[in-house]
């Protein structure tokens, strides 16, 4: 292997991009609109979901433990109190008014306070310690849970308040408390969670696109055959391709922690340069795939269908978004055979953990192994070509 | 750089008594069609040899397999003395295919550096090479387009001096001079009696029958086999033809019957 060709070869690809003005800019932005759809979709929390309060509570005396609550939910922002309905009127058709909007679509719930639900919580206060004399006061939540996100939120919302209300109106201080101390991420947010894989996932989409298309371009122009006429090796024209595809990838984190910190000052606690180093490895690897792939397909249009079949995996099994722990058990097993875990589970140590070398060597290895191997089979498969 | 331009007889492994380029009942078949049918060739060192037949005649199955682009069925094919595919002196020769296969989405120039540099020439030599190169195609003002934005003509002209860039010992081009003006056309063939007095060898396949008078051999093919060889002039006078066309026609006939 001669590095003068190799470098050759690299050169010829990075400069074929180079004169492509919007493939530049595709490869520069689109990481960057990535990222900040990504940031700026998974960063904000829930704001202003509608809801309906049906009070059937008239509370005891001056007292109304319904109203305290009530006025908790509107004042925090996650939920927009539309109507309160309540607690004059006949019931039955208060919560039928509340249910009306939920049915509709106009709210994702309604919120029934039952009518005793004062004298209810008096009572379950006044027995605290001992044998309950009666039911503690109730509410109902009508939920359209058709979006869970949405679910999840109101319900945690709802019981947030509650327990804050218990303790500061009725002084009742819960009998065991859970305290947390962050061992690594201490001021993580969602988006230092996914901007490694968001990274990781930009860089291994462009490499594999930019591989399986070139060389389906080069075998189809002849290109490819007429290389091979010259002292080039085909062991050469891989690696060339290998640095050139590497380096694209490795401009595009660089474009993507630099948008990152920026725009949404993801943290950094390990070596930049280790999750560059880990980015580099994935690019080398997926060109190999490309390439691999690329001598199953005819033309540019069939190469293209090669795309979903290993972005959608590598989407939503390599712990991008949410972790591998998620994923059922019957896939799990398919999320450790791509690639894209480990180098999301790398960047991720570095960037949140911030480890060292000495802690991610086993995703390095990894990668580099399936670089290696992608990279051999390639130069295998044109070899066999003659 | 191995080729000095200098004799190819001195390298080890070559005689120069033997040809430059020899098949021995070479065969290729593709599926159970037979492309090259137990050619036996042998063009000497510093010999211009035209290759002529129909489409499908075997040109360039033939020229592929020297290149080492295809793999033989059966006999034997060398080249520069070393049994295709070259290894050792792959540098000693160039290779001019008939598709474009030239990188569109460079520019000339650069296209000329990258068969440069795939050569292992040195940045200066290159450069100098380019300049005669480029002279040589008419292409000098046209050095920084992309090669997507020339004319056929010209791209098959940039392909052309891509395979002559590290001055080759022998030069297989198929169908050269395709959608080349006749101007520039006799401009390369002067190029092309040039290289053989410098000891090269050429190899042209083309459909231009007339041009192929130019040649010192021609060799007229049909169905994968040679079905005349010899210079231009014997092959008109063995047919009583005044020209290369109806040579190979009257050629053709005696093989079919």
């Amino acid at each position: 292997m001669k590095a003068t060709r190799v470098l050759a070869v690299a050169r010829k690809t990075l400069r074929s991009l180079k004169h492509d003005k919007r493939t530049v800019g595709f490869l520069v932005f689109m990481p960057l609109f990535m990222i900040a759809i990504f940031g700026y979709t998974f960063g904000g929390s829930l704001e202003d979901v509608s809801v309906y309060v049906v009070n059937l509570d008239p509370g005891v005396g001056n007292a109304s433990a319904s109203e305290a609550i009530v006025a908790e939910l509107a004042a925090s922002g996650v939920l927009r109190v539309e109507q309160v309905i309540g607690p004059e009127g006949d019931p039955a058709r208060s919560v039928e008014q509340a249910l009306a909007e939920v049915e509709a679509g106009n709210a994702w719930a309604a919120i029934v306070f039952e009518e005793n639900f004062t004298a209810d919580v008096l009572r379950s206060v006044a027995d605290a310690g001992s044998v309950p004399t009666g039911v503690p006061g109730a509410i109902t939540i009508h939920l359209d849970a058709s979006n869970p996100n949405i679910a999840q939120a109101i319900m945690n919302e709802v019981q947030l308040t509650v327990q804050g209300v218990i303790v500061s109106e009725y002084h009742l201080l819960p009998p065991m408390t859970v305290s947390e101390v962050r061992v690594y991420g201490e001021d993580a947010e969602f988006i230092d969670f996914f901007a490694p894989g968001v990274m990781g996932l930009a860089a291994m989409m462009v490499t594999f696109m930019l591989s399986i298309i070139s060389f389906v371009h080069e075998r189809s122009t002849g290109t490819l055959d007429r290389l091979l006429t010259t002292p080039v090796t085909e062991g050469e024209i891989v690696a060339g391709y290998a640095l050139a595809l590497g380096l694209v990838g490795l401009i595009q984190s660089i474009v993507i922690l630099v948008t990152a910190v920026a725009l949404f000052q993801v943290q950094i606690e390990g070596s930049p340069m280790l999750v560059l180093l880990i980015i580099f490895v994935l690019g080398a690897g997926n060109q190999g795939l490309g390439f691999l792939l690329s001598s199953n397909a005819k033309n540019e249009f069939q190469a293209v269908q090669f795309m979903p079949m290993i972005l959608f995996p590598s989407i939503l099994l390599a712990g991008v978004f949410w972790p591998i722990e998620a994923v059922p058990d019957l896939l799990r097993p398919v999320s450790y055979f791509v690639p894209l875990t480990y180098a999301v589970e790398g960047c991720r140590s570095v960037m949140i953990r911030g480890w060292g070398l000495g802690d991610v060597w086993f995703q390095l290895a990894v990668l580099a192994t399936f670089a290696v191997v992608m990279l051999l089979l390639s130069t295998y498969s044109l070899k066999k070509r003659r | 750089m191995k080729n000095k331009g200098g004799a190819a007889g001195d390298k080890p492994g070559f005689e120069d008594g033997e040809g430059s380029v020899v098949a021995e009942k070479l065969r290729k078949e593709f599926d159970g069609l037979v492309a090259v049918d137990d050619l036996d060739l042998s063009i000497r060192r510093g010999t211009l040899y035209g290759m002529i037949g129909p489409n499908g005649s075997g040109k360039t199955t033939t020229i592929k397999i020297m290149v080492g682009r295809l793999k033989p069925t059966g006999g034997r094919a060398r080249v520069l003395g070393e049994d295709v595919p070259i290894v050792e002196r792959v540098a000693d020769i160039g290779y001019m295919p008939q598709e474009m296969a030239i990188y569109t989405e460079l520019t000339v120039s650069e296209n000329l550096q990258l068969f440069g540099e795939l050569y292992s020439m040195k940045p200066g030599p290159r450069a100098e090479r380019e300049e005669e190169l480029l002279s040589m195609v008419d292409l000098r003002e046209r050095r920084h387009s992309l090669v997507s934005q020339l004319s056929g003509g010209m791209k098959h002209r940039v392909s052309l001096a891509c395979s002559m860039i590290h001055d080759p010992e022998v030069l297989f081009l198929d169908e050269p001079t395709v959608g080349v003006d006749p101007e520039l056309r006799v401009g390369f063939w002067q190029h092309f009696t040039d290289l053989k007095a410098r000891g090269k060898t050429v190899i042209i396949t083309t459909h231009y029958m007339d041009e192929a008078v130019r040649c010192d051999v021609v060799g007229m093919m049909r169905q994968g086999r040679l079905i005349a060889e010899g210079k231009p002039k014997e092959l008109m006078e063995r047919t009583s033809t005044s020209n290369l066309e109806d040579a190979f026609m009257e050629f053709s006939w005696r093989d079919a019957a």
